[in-house]
């Protein structure tokens, strides 16, 4: 009675349900807002997409430095001015503090390829994966080789001579 | 008085060289007693490994005694020793730069050497061993010639040096640089033994699959480690450094990280060769690339080609750890090319959908991971060859790309542990992966409740509590059956590591997500309120010795306890550091850093403040992993590892 239940349970519709419950939840969750973003907020966002220029690949967020300490003033002054959005305050650091302050390469020129690799790494990963997979779903049906009925005599010979090894 | 100037760089010099030759004598004796087959000299080996690690062990009690006379003849001395540090971090100054870390690697290393030595002695004329003993001495041999070379300890100084700076303020500042790096060092060094075992194997052609058992525990001694130290770093970072994060994909993290990687993949991949003998050549090549990323690491980090926060000064370092990563991987390239047709199994994986297919999956992911980190963490270098310009990789390039990877690890997760052996049906899956599932639906409902936001969390979250479901229900079956041996053995221990990265994932999701943070100017009694909480300021306390110059500024956080984040002027380095206080829940950390300029003389104070939800679990994860993969290293009740693959399984765990 129960396994009967449980069988029933289990079946396709139930987990099509949840499959439908999860989705709608997960949209209701990704669209909702986390509350309207404070200063300090936008403060630290753009803190964390710059680098410090003194300090090898720390971020202004993260370092310490009076480099940074400079930049993280900047970026509040004009956070708190209002004047300009996230991306605009990002390209006013980048312009007057010269040198190289983005931390996330461009997606242009040479620097494409630190995106473009990543992917290309997974297309053929997957691409080799699935190949061996149709190469061992062939041979599993597949005749025995001459090289297999090789290692079988062989193997029988074996036997015969050292029976009581085994 | 021993303590004549030079003594002590003098014996270490001389231990070192001792060591050297015992490591040029051991691997010859490891080659000629197994190609003789003489057992005569195969028995020498063990001891020149005891010859080596006496020697190290003289050089690096040499090393401390210089730092503790502070013997200033020394130039290692008169850069990371000073009168004013305390004992405590006097004795770990040692390996707070470049050679004193090349010579604790050593130690490590010498130590490894001799425990796989006189642990396998009386198996020494197995070529196997005797080829893996020959690996782990020609790996020693060349960290000699590092410490006697480009990077030694004993070189003398400038003479009429009397004082020195002392270690990076960072590394006397916290109790944690007693444990971080030699528990870091102890999985990073580690991956030698099983890449000796790797090129055993395939110079003799021959796996040996009782070894195949031996090889893995050691890799996962090492990776536990390995783990350890990476998550006690991340601690440590949280701790001092004053942002409130604990990792900052910066170089050495990420130098750290990589072979942590492959290591994982390996320690999965390995199973379906214990299982079905296969994928051997594959999992050969998983154990040779961990270790070479750890020399490709080392070389990227120590060479002063890539800088961090990490960075020790530059040296010349860097020419002989590429030539001997060129080495390592030709060779073993070579070998692999030489031997690989003949360990290579004809068996075929039957199903994508099984437990073979899932850790094929698991491979590709882990691979891809690896691939990932690597490129960022180079690709400064790459443009820097082409283009001669300047280009930082940072964190947000590395969150932006580990996180769907991340998530696709969490989806492996909540099935794997359900699929059995060669091939599962979508009616089996359907009936095992029910209550996981539900779980999954449970921690989404739990989350959106609490308010949770955004979709790469929410996933985080109901995949991390599906997976926890899976790896419960495994957990569950097992101890139904065996009692408290279920939980023990690699399946079942292995699902509780599952469940600590599970909390670590949910805790770094949380908090990456979540972080709030506000600067709060305090006056004198009257209290600021934010994120719910109130902070008043108590008082400034002053404390001065002849290192530093510290400010705290006690803080009571919701009208009780004290929090008192400071910031300390070391004056020998004239550099300042920040000490944040914290106030750890289970539901969040409040996180206090003192804000320069601070002005003792006024009764305002400027702190800021971040409100990190769940950071607490990101050590109970980082401890459940510990404690399952100590768990995992316990035998199950499984086959004997002399039997033959195909001898039938005592009890079969999974289900």
């Amino acid at each position: 009675m129960t396994s009967m239940f449980y069988q029933k349970l289990k079946s396709w519709p139930v987990w099509m349900f949840m499959g439908f419950l999860a989705v709608a939840l997960l949209a209701v969750g990704a669209g909702r807002q986390s509350g309207p973003l404070t200063q300090e907020d936008r403060i630290d966002n753009i803190n964390q997409r710059l680098a410090c220029p003194t300090c090898d690949g720390e971020s202004v967020y993260v370092s310490q430095a009076p480099a940074a300490q400079n930049i993280r003033n900047e970026v509040a002054r004009q956070v708190a001015s209002g004047q300009r959005t996230d991306d605009e305050v990002v390209a006013y650091v980048e312009n007057s503090f010269g040198g190289q302050v983005l931390l996330v390469p461009r997606a242009t020129g040479l620097d494409i390829l630190v995106w473009v690799l990543p992917i290309a790494a997974l297309v053929c990963c997957t691409a080799g994966l699935a190949l061996t997979f149709r190469r061992w779903k062939r041979e599993q049906g597949g005749q025995a080789t001459d090289a297999d009925r090789i290692l079988v005599a062989q193997l029988l010979e074996l036997d015969t001579h050292n029976t009581d090894t085994l | 008085m021993f303590a004549i100037a030079g003594v002590s760089g003098s014996l270490g010099q001389a231990a070192l060289l001792v060591g050297l030759v015992g490591a040029v004598f051991g691997m010859f004796a490891s080659v000629v007693g197994t190609r003789q087959n003489d057992e005569k000299v195969l028995r020498l080996v063990p001891r020149f490994a005891t010859l080596c690690v006496v020697a190290t062990i003289s050089a690096f009690a040499c090393m401390e005694y210089a730092m503790i006379t502070r013997d200033f003849s020394l130039a290692y001395v008169q850069k990371v020793g000073s009168r004013s540090t305390p004992a405590l971090y006097n004795f770990t100054a040692v390996w707070s730069a470049l050679e004193g870390s090349i010579l604790m690697w050593m130690l490590i290393l010498a130590a490894f050497t001799v425990t796989i030595a006189w642990k396998y002695k009386d198996k020494l004329t197995d070529p196997l061993v005797a080829w893996a003993m020959a690996t782990m001495f020609f790996v020693s041999t060349f960290f000699f010639i590092l410490t006697l070379g480009p990077a030694n300890p004993f070189s003398k100084g400038a003479a009429g040096v009397l004082d020195g700076p002392g270690p990076n303020p960072l590394l006397q500042n916290h109790i944690l640089v007693v444990f971080h790096p030699p528990i870091l060092y102890l999985g990073y060094v580690g991956m030698t033994i099983p890449f000796a075992f790797a090129i055993g194997a395939l110079i003799t052609g021959r796996l040996g699959e009782g070894w195949l058992l031996e090889t893995r525990r050691w890799a996962l001694f090492s990776w536990g480690f390995l783990t350890f130290g990476i998550i006690l770093g991340g601690w440590w970072s949280y701790e001092v450094l004053g942002w409130s994060g604990v990792w900052a994909w910066d170089p050495v993290e990420n130098a750290s990280f990589i072979p942590w990687l492959t290591g994982t993949a390996y320690i999965h991949s390995v199973l379906v060769q214990e299982r079905r003998g296969m994928l051997r050549v594959w999992n050969l090549s998983l154990l040779i690339a961990t270790f070479s990323l750890t020399i490709l690491g080392t070389f990227l980090t120590r060479s002063g080609v890539l800088n961090s926060v990490h960075a020790f000064s530059e040296s010349d370092i860097g020419p002989y750890l590429l030539t001997f990563f060129g080495v390592v991987v030709i060779v073993s390239v070579g070998l692999i090319g030489w031997r690989g047709e003949k360990l290579r199994s004809p068996g075929t994986i039957d199903s994508p959908i099984s437990r073979e297919g899932a850790f094929l999956a698991n491979n590709v992911l882990f691979g891809i991971f690896a691939f990932v980190v690597l490129l960022g963490t180079v690709f400064p270098l790459i443009v820097e060859a082409l283009q001669n310009r300047q280009l930082i990789v940072g964190e947000p390039f590395f969150d932006q790309l580990a996180t769907p990877i991340g998530i696709t690890l969490l989806v492996l997760m909540c099935i794997a542990p359900v699929l059995p052996w060669r091939k599962a049906s979508g009616e089996l899956l359907r009936h095992r992966l029910f209550w996981p599932a539900w779980a999954g639906l449970g921690a989404l409902i739990l989350s959106l409740f609490v308010g949770a936001v955004g979709l790469a969390p929410l996933l985080t979250f109901s995949l991390g509590g599906f997976a926890a479901g899976a790896a419960l229900r495994q957990l569950a079956l097992a101890t139904r059956r065996q009692g408290f041996r279920g939980l023990v053995g690699r399946a079942n221990g292995g699902m509780v590591v599952h469940i600590g990265v599970i909390v670590i994932a949910v805790a770094l999701a949380a908090s990456n997500s979540y972080t709030r943070s506000q600067e709060l100017t305090l006056n004198l009694g009257s209290p600021a309120q934010y994120g719910g909480h109130s902070f008043e300021f108590v008082r400034f306390v002053e404390e001065k010795d002849d290192r530093r110059i510290s400010v705290k500024a006690e803080i009571l956080v919701d009208g009780s306890g004290t929090y008192a984040p400071a910031i300390q002027k070391f004056t020998n380095i004239g550099q300042n550091i920040g000490t944040p206080s914290v106030k750890s829940m289970f539901t969040k950390d409040i996180y206090l850093t003192l804000q320069p300029p601070v002005k003792v003389s006024t009764d305002q104070v400027k702190i800021k403040v971040f409100i990190k939800p769940l950071m607490m679990w990101m050590w109970i994860g980082g401890g459940l992993m510990a404690v399952g993969t100590l768990l995992s290293a316990f035998p199950g009740s499984r086959r004997r590892p002399t039997d033959p693959v195909s001898a039938p399984v005592a009890q079969e765990v999974s289900a």
